[in-house]
């Protein structure tokens, strides 16, 4: 195809949009809440964009929100992973920006899942009458919920490595601790690992503090060229490196490996392709839908070795100043949670690299990593940003 | 066991061109596998084509509905009003013996909760859910190696 070549893809804008309850909006106007401001943050306007993504639960979901807000894009995508959906999006923007396509992709996200459902602990799984057809049925007849699969490989984790609950109850703690400085989190009482494990268990060995908040909220990033950013105030963040990856749909039996998640696969490329390594990250922005899934997270991303991730989360060493700050805006355990939350990440770790990062600012953060997890432990996708040019 | 052990809101198997001749050996209380014919390999869910030879030839192999517990859990919190009364129950994911590392997500049922281990070992426990229609939960295996 005959397009310019040469292009290097960056973070212009970003924002969130209200949360952490939002019962006077609409999924849609979160949307546009989120779109609203991120391209005010990056000096743009509706007018300069001409490629949108975004994602939801049923076909045909970015054309909706394109019509809502007014956009006619020559460019879209909505591909769903569930939780690593924005990463993917944000990684397949880079590329539409650096082929030339398109010159400023838009990515919203919004959501009022605590609005619509009331509020409760995000334990969702198969059930309710009717007939599951196919391969689903396999996963649809045991009661079994989205919590349980978690539960499952955090048992397998357990067994095979010796991780504590305690050592899973550190990471409820730490994001609970940057939490409380930020003033929008759902959560800011601070906890201890005795709060976690003396909390009633959920689905075995999950307690209720080692599950996410659910949430109402949303947000929005702007995927442009360095040369265009450069003609705009404030400072662009470099999209580095990216992949993703999968391993199974959502039954844990067609998992090869319970306590090896797809994040193994896609970490390693998209650090090659960032020409990085973990040690060369300053802070990271893991999905935390519960405990077991930061610290799976941490080994299969190279932070630690396979096995040694509850050591790794213990006495604060997810906390700025400790062994790798992460989830520096309380996470999905404690600030905002509303089903998709890989945007979140990425909104993070673009005001952590601005130094924009408030009372949990990572000094001198060069280098972050966000990495969503979508389904059971399912999919995976990592973006490596960066403040300095490639 | 054939008494229905979920309430009757939970969902029913249905089959499709996969899963159909699964589902005729659970009617008959055999638990099978679906084992590719070219090159040996087994796999589950059922599915259409050989993830590791793309041969779309296979057969169900029949086990000896034995196996382990690879990884559990307690469910204590419902997610469908319907199964409240149900709680707490046990799902497992069970390593099946003679499957080449099959594995298959159920229940665990005539135990207490406090008494599931990794490891421990199972065997198929038959629910008749209707005529033609068997689901295998399992329990804890009191008369293994016993079995042929």
């Amino acid at each position: 195809m005959n397009l310019p070549r040469g292009r290097r893809a960056v973070i212009a804008g970003v924002a969130t949009s209200d949360y952490p309850h939002l019962p006077h909006l609409s999924e849609h106007a979160v949307h546009g809440q989120a779109a609203d401001r991120a391209l005010a943050d990056a000096g743009l306007t509706f007018a300069d964009v001409d490629g949108f993504a975004t994602t939801g639960f049923f076909p045909m979901y970015a054309t909706g929100v394109a019509e809502y807000l007014g956009l006619h894009p020559i460019y879209f995508d909505e591909t769903n992973s569930g939780g690593s959906s924005f990463e993917v999006l944000v990684e397949h923007a880079a590329y539409a920006v650096e082929s030339g396509a398109v010159d400023v992709v838009l990515v919203t996200y919004g959501s009022v899942q605590l609005s619509q459902m009331g509020r409760r602990l995000g334990t969702g799984g198969t059930g309710g009458g009717g007939l599951a057809p196919g391969p689903a049925i396999y996963d649809a007849l045991w009661g079994n919920t989205l919590v349980g699969n978690y539960a499952m490989a955090a048992r397998r984790h357990m067994h095979e490595f010796g991780t504590t609950p305690e050592q899973l109850a550190a990471v409820a703690v730490s994001m609970r601790n940057h939490a409380a400085t930020n003033p929008q989190a759902q959560e800011r009482e601070p906890i201890t690992v005795d709060d976690v494990v003396s909390s009633r268990l959920v689905a075995d060995p999950l307690h209720k503090l080692d599950c996410c908040v659910i949430s109402d909220g949303g947000g929005a990033c702007v995927v442009t060229t360095e040369e265009r950013a450069a003609d705009l105030p404030g400072e662009p963040i470099y999209i580095l490196g990216a992949a993703h990856a999968t391993t199974h749909h959502l039954n844990l039996s067609a998992m090869p490996s319970l306590t090896i998640t797809p994040a193994a696969q896609c970490g390693p490329v998209a650090f090659a392709r960032a020409g990085i390594t973990p040690a060369d990250v300053d802070v990271a922005q893991l999905y935390d839908s519960f405990t077991i899934t930061v610290v799976l997270t941490l080994e299969d991303l190279g932070f630690c070795a396979k096995g040694d991730g509850g050591a790794f989360v213990e006495d604060g060493g997810l906390e700025v100043g400790g062994r790798l700050p992460t989830n520096t805006d309380g996470g999905g355990l404690s600030a905002c949670h509303p089903g998709m939350r890989g945007m979140f990440l990425i909104v993070e770790a673009v005001r952590q690299l601005r130094g924009q990062g408030g009372a949990t600012q990572v000094p001198g953060a060069r280098i972050a990593v966000a990495h969503g997890t979508g389904g059971m432990l399912s999919t995976g996708a990592t973006l490596v940003l960066g403040r300095e040019a490639p | 066991m054939t008494e229905r052990w979920f309430p009757d809101e939970m969902p029913m198997p249905a089959a499709n061109a996969e899963t159909v001749g699964w589902w005729e050996a659970a009617a008959g209380h055999r638990l099978v596998v679906q084992r590719c014919t070219a090159c040996g390999t087994t796999r589950h869910p059922p599915g259409p084509v050989c993830p590791r030879c793309r041969s779309t030839a296979s057969e169900w192999f029949e086990l000896a509905g034995t196996g382990t517990v690879f990884t559990f859990t307690v469910v204590r919190q419902a997610f469908v009003a319907s199964l409240a009364d149900k709680l707490p129950y046990v799902v497992i994911v069970v390593e099946l013996d003679g499957s080449q590392g099959a594995r298959i997500v159920s229940n665990l049922v005539e135990v207490e909760p406090e008494e599931v281990t990794v490891g421990m070992a199972v065997e198929v426990a038959w629910e008749d859910m209707g005529p033609e229609l068997a689901v295998p939960r399992f329990r804890p295996a009191v008369h293994r190696g016993e079995r042929p």
